[in-house]
Order: C-alpha cells, then sequence, then structure tokens
C-alpha cells in the first residue's frame, strides 16, 4: 500500500555562509497524521520550517506539497497553498489588538476562497477562532499585553485562521502550564483527527509529543538520526545519547 | 493690545491654521506610512510634492485642461511614479531594515532628479502662480476671514483622509498595510505580497503629496524649491510620533495653529522658527512624540 506523502521533504541542505544547517535532510509527512520534528537546540528543526514556509533557500533539494514543488512559490504564496506556522520567537502584531490579529489570518482564507466578509461577520468568526484557542476573554487585548504562553496561543489562532492543510508549530507548548498544555493536546488532536489537517510539531515538551505525534523525526546538527513511531524512537539508542541525555530518564 | 484684538487674532489664527495644518498633516500621513512600511523616511517627500505642483500646473495652464481631469490626472500620475521609484530602484536595493541608509541615499537621489528634471523643462526658471480652484470669494466664519480656496482647502483635506483612515482600518488591502508596518515577516507568513503592498503604499504616498501640492500651490508662490513646505510635514510628524497617523494629522494641525498665532501675536518673521520651537518643545516634554505610544525600553 503506497500513499502519496502530503509533504515530502527531498535531499535538503541548507547553508549559511560556510555553516551547513541541514544535511542532505529527507522526510515524509502522511495526509492527517501528526509528526514530530525533535532535536537538540540547534539542530536545524527551525531551518527546515524556514524552509517549508520559504523563508529560506535551500542549497540543494526539493520540498512537494501535495505533490507539487513549493520551490517556485513566494513566500506570501504560502499561506494561500494551504500552509500556515508558528513561530519559535513569537511574530504577532503588536500594535493591534487579539481579535485583529486573527483578522489578519482570516483575511488569506477569504482571499484564497475569493470571499468577502464585512468586518462584523469577520470578527464573529475571529471570535470563534479564539473560543478555541481558549483567548475569547482576551479578544480585546493588545497582542503585546498577553503573557508569552498566550501569546504562543494566539500566533496558532492566526494560522489556524488561514485555514491552512498543513500547519507547522515551533515550539508551541513553550510557555503554556500543564492545564494549558492538555487543552493544545486536545485541540491538536482534534485538528487532525476531526478535521483532516496535518500538523508537524516541533516542540521540547516529551509527554506532548510522545502523546499525540504519529511518527517523530529525530534531527542532530543538521542530520537525520532516527526516524519511526514514538514508542521506537524512545528506545533508540542513538537518539537517548543525541538528544534525551544518556539516562534518557527525561523521555517521558 | 486690548482684549477683543486678542480675541480677534485668536480665531484668526486658528481658523487660517486649521487650513495650512490641514495640508501639513497630509503631507505628514504621506511621509508616516512610508516611514512604516519602508523602515526608512523618504526624503523625496518634498520633491515629489514640488514636482506633482508643476504635473498640475503644466496640465491646467500649457495644456488648458479642465480641473476636473487636471485633479485626477495628476493623482493618477503621482501615484504611478512613487510606486515606479519604489518598484525600480527601492526594490532593487533591497528595501528590509538591513539596508536602511542605501534607501535613504535613494530617495535623496530622487529629490535632486525631480528637482532637475523640473528646472530642465524651464517651466521651473521663473516663480509661477497657482489658479485657484475655489476662487478668493472671502466668507467670514466668526471673525475669522477665509477664502473659498481656504475652505476647500479644509474640507478635501479632511475628506481624503478620512477616506483613507477608513480603506486602513476597515479593508483587507488598509489591513496588509498596517500589517506590513507592524511585522513584515508575520505579514508574509499570512499571505501578504510585501512588494506589491509597499509599492501601494508608495503609490499613496505619492498621491497624498499631489493632492496637498494641488490645494496649498494657489497660496504660495511656485518655484523649483516649494518642497522645502515638506519640511513642515516632517516636523507635524515628529510632532505626532513619526509612527502614528493620528499623531501625524494632530502634529499638521498644531504646526499649522502655532504658526498663524505666532505671526499674529509675534511677528511674521518668526513664523518660520515657531514649528520649530513647538518640535524642541515636544520633544524635550514627550521625546516619543505626542501618539508615539510608550518610550521603548530596549532589552539589555
Amino acid at each position: 500500500m503506497t500513499v502519496t506523502p502530503f509533504l515530502s521533504i527531498k535531499n535538503l541542505t541548507v547553508k549559511f555562509g560556510g555553516l551547513t544547517a541541514v544535511n542532505d535532510f529527507s522526510m515524509d509527512v502522511m495526509p492527517g497524521s501528526i509528526h514530530a520534528l525533535i532535536g537538540p537546540n540547534g539542530a536545524g528543526k527551525s531551518t527546515v520550517f524556514n524552509c517549508i514556509s520559504r523563508y529560506y533557500q535551500p542549497v540543494s533539494g526539493d520540498i512537494l506539497f501535495q505533490g507539487t514543488s513549493l520551490m517556485q512559490t513566494p513566500a506570501h504564496g504560502t499561506a494561500i497553498r494551504g500552509i500556515a506556522r508558528t513561530f519559535q520567537n513569537l511574530e504577532l502584531f503588536n500594535g493591534i489588538s487579539v481579535v485583529e490579529n486573527v483578522m489578519v489570518g482570516l483575511d488569506a482564507a477569504l482571499k484564497r476562497d475569493g470571499k468577502r466578509l464585512s468586518p462584523r461577520q469577520m470578527r464573529l468568526e475571529a471570535e470563534a477562532i479564539l473560543e478555541r484557542t481558549g483567548l475569547a476573554d482576551y479578544r480585546n487585548e493588545q497582542a503585546d499585553a498577553l503573557d508569552f504562553g498566550h501569546q504562543k496561543l494566539l500566533e496558532l489562532s492566526r494560522a489556524l485562521a488561514v485555514r491552512p492543510k498543513l500547519l507547522l508549530l515551533d515550539e508551541p507548548a513553550a510557555g503554556l502550564r500543564n492545564r494549558e498544555i492538555a487543552a493544545l493536546d486536545r485541540l491538536l488532536v482534534d485538528l487532525v483527527r476531526k478535521e483532516g489537517l496535518t500538523v508537524i510539531l516541533v516542540e521540547h515538551v516529551m509527554q506532548l509529543v510522545m502523546s499525540i505525534s504519529d511518527g517523530i523525526t529525530v534531527l542532530s546538527f543538521g542530520q537525520k538520526i532516527a526516524e519511526g513511531l514514538p514508542a521506537e524512537v524512545r528506545q533508540n539508542q542513538q537518539v537517548i545519547e543525541a538528544y534525551l541525555g544518556r539516562e534518557g530518564g527525561a523521555a517521558a | 493690545m486690548d482684549w477683543q484684538v486678542i480675541w480677534l487674532f485668536l480665531q484668526q489664527g486658528v481658523a487660517s491654521g486649521l487650513v495650512t495644518g490641514s495640508i501639513y498633516a497630509l503631507l505628514a500621513v504621506a511621509i508616516v506610512i512610508i516611514f512604516k512600511t519602508t523602515d526608512a523616511p523618504n526624503f523625496a517627500a518634498g520633491e515629489l510634492f514640488m514636482a506633482a505642483a508643476y504635473v498640475a500646473l503644466y496640465l491646467l495652464v500649457f495644456l488648458a485642461l479642465p480641473f476636473v481631469a487636471v485633479v485626477p490626472i495628476s493623482l493618477g500620475i503621482a501615484f504611478i511614479a512613487a510606486a515606479l521609484f519604489y518598484r525600480i530602484v527601492l526594490q532593487k536595493i533591497g528595501s528590509s531594515a538591513a539596508v536602511t541608509v542605501n534607501v535613504v541615499i535613494a530617495t535623496l537621489g530622487l529629490s535632486f532628479v525631480l528637482k532637475g528634471l523640473v528646472r530642465k523643462t524651464g517651466v521651473g526658471d521663473v516663480p509661477r502662480s497657482f489658479p485657484s480652484i475655489f476662487g478668493n470669494d472671502t466668507v467670514m466664519i466668526g471673525q475669522a476671514v477665509l477664502t473659498m480656496q481656504d475652505i476647500g482647502i479644509l474640507v478635501l483635506a479632511v475628506l481624503s483622509m478620512t477616506i483613507f483612515f477608513l480603506f486602513f482600518n476597515f479593508t483587507r488591502t488598509g489591513r496588509a498595510m498596517r500589517a506590513v508596518g507592524m511585522n513584515p515577516k508575520a505579514a508574509v507568513l499570512v499571505g501578504i505580497n510585501l512588494r506589491r503592498t509597499r509599492m501601494l503604499i508608495w503609490g499613496l504616498s505619492g498621491l497624498l503629496s499631489s493632492l496637498a501640492a494641488i490645494l496649498i500651490a494657489p497660496k504660495i508662490l511656485m518655484t523649483a524649491d516649494m518642497g522645502s513646505v515638506v519640511i513642515l510635514g516632517f516636523a507635524a510628524a515628529i510632532i505626532g510620533g513619526f509612527t502614528s497617523l493620528p499623531g501625524a494629522v494632530l502634529g499638521g494641525i498644531i504646526i499649522g495653529v502655532v504658526e498663524n498665532l505666532v505671526g499674529l501675536f509675534i511677528s511674521s518673521r518668526a513664523i518660520s522658527v515657531a514649528p520649530f520651537v513647538a518640535i524642541m518643545l515636544v520633544l524635550v516634554l514627550r521625546p516619543q512624540g505626542l501618539l508615539g505610544g510608550k518610550v521603548a525600553v530596549k532589552k539589555v
């Protein structure tokens, strides 16, 4: 049985000057799955994200999204093709309110569908998204007045407003409390299982990664060192040494 | 000076100040929208204003076109010229924040080019006067005397700024422009085309400068150096905080009113100093400008 991968990264190499950030990296992500990309700091995870969202141009390699290459798509075209993401270090619109941040994301979805909504309808739709991510109470706050965890959730809300088919999440759980992580866990599972989204997750909170991922790819120093089901990766000796520490106790 | 005279001067100063102030406000808005989205001040703003006035003069006097045709054509030419300058020159330089100096030098270059072009045509060799759109019949408002041209300036400037604010706040393109101003990286992420948006911003800025030029030209002497008026647009932008649009409008009105009051109460020779005293006062008392938000605390 062969399913075409939803996103397929082929032999990706990224260099910054003399430094090779990502080396000959390949990864397939199946439709409707949650795929985790993990690895120590500086392993090149965010660099891979930046290639998918077209901020970086790789030296070589290709990225196929639903079977077609992304290499000709400009950065602003990825949202229109259905890819949304969040950043490790927040990239919000700080001068405006929480709900307006989401409305800017909504514009991308409306543009793609060739639809127009009245400002009132847009606001209602944006508020519905905030309801889902648990930010409804903060809708009229300035984006930069939120704490870090909530700003991360706001980025996720804005990404959802784009109505993506593929969602790239760069450390969404950073700064969240345990209760909020559990809510995020439920939300992501909901999005994938019920709405058929595909999610690629870069995350250090292992509890989240292990509980919701369908597949895990491990990067270390720009190289893929392991790939497989959560249980397999957890037991991989190389992974334990490179990433989880020699004792491996931090895994669960 | 008795109270009656003071009251009369106050009325006249505020009324005339609102008129010139609305022009400064237009120019300040044109400057601020570029600064917010391109991260560099446009030092060709004055010469864009000057060239736009000459384009309108040429159409009006040399081609004898009626005002109804001159205004839209002039605005259109200014829009296209400014947008093309962004597309052809600044886009190539790379308009990212990393090369702000290069962008600034390029705008200075444009200012010389425009001034040179106007001089080259010969039209700018002698001072000229620009016909008034609305005529010079006078109206009394309270005890203040304004001309119909003054009233026209005020009404059109306020109207166009209102339209601009509605556009900026309630349309998809306007929202995209604000998003680019706040965070270009995130704007790209949600599908906003930076190049196209910045081009539009430059075009709009050109259009606003052109409108200001057509409105104020009848009240000033036209020379190739008339662009120096725009320094007051910069002054207005600084008073307002340089990144705030309402601030730019407020700054414009303050400068206009201060100029006129100083001219009436102190001396007409003090007029040119007054705006800069106002800037210094604002910057000393409120370094971020009137509506410039909080003073940024740099992370260390």
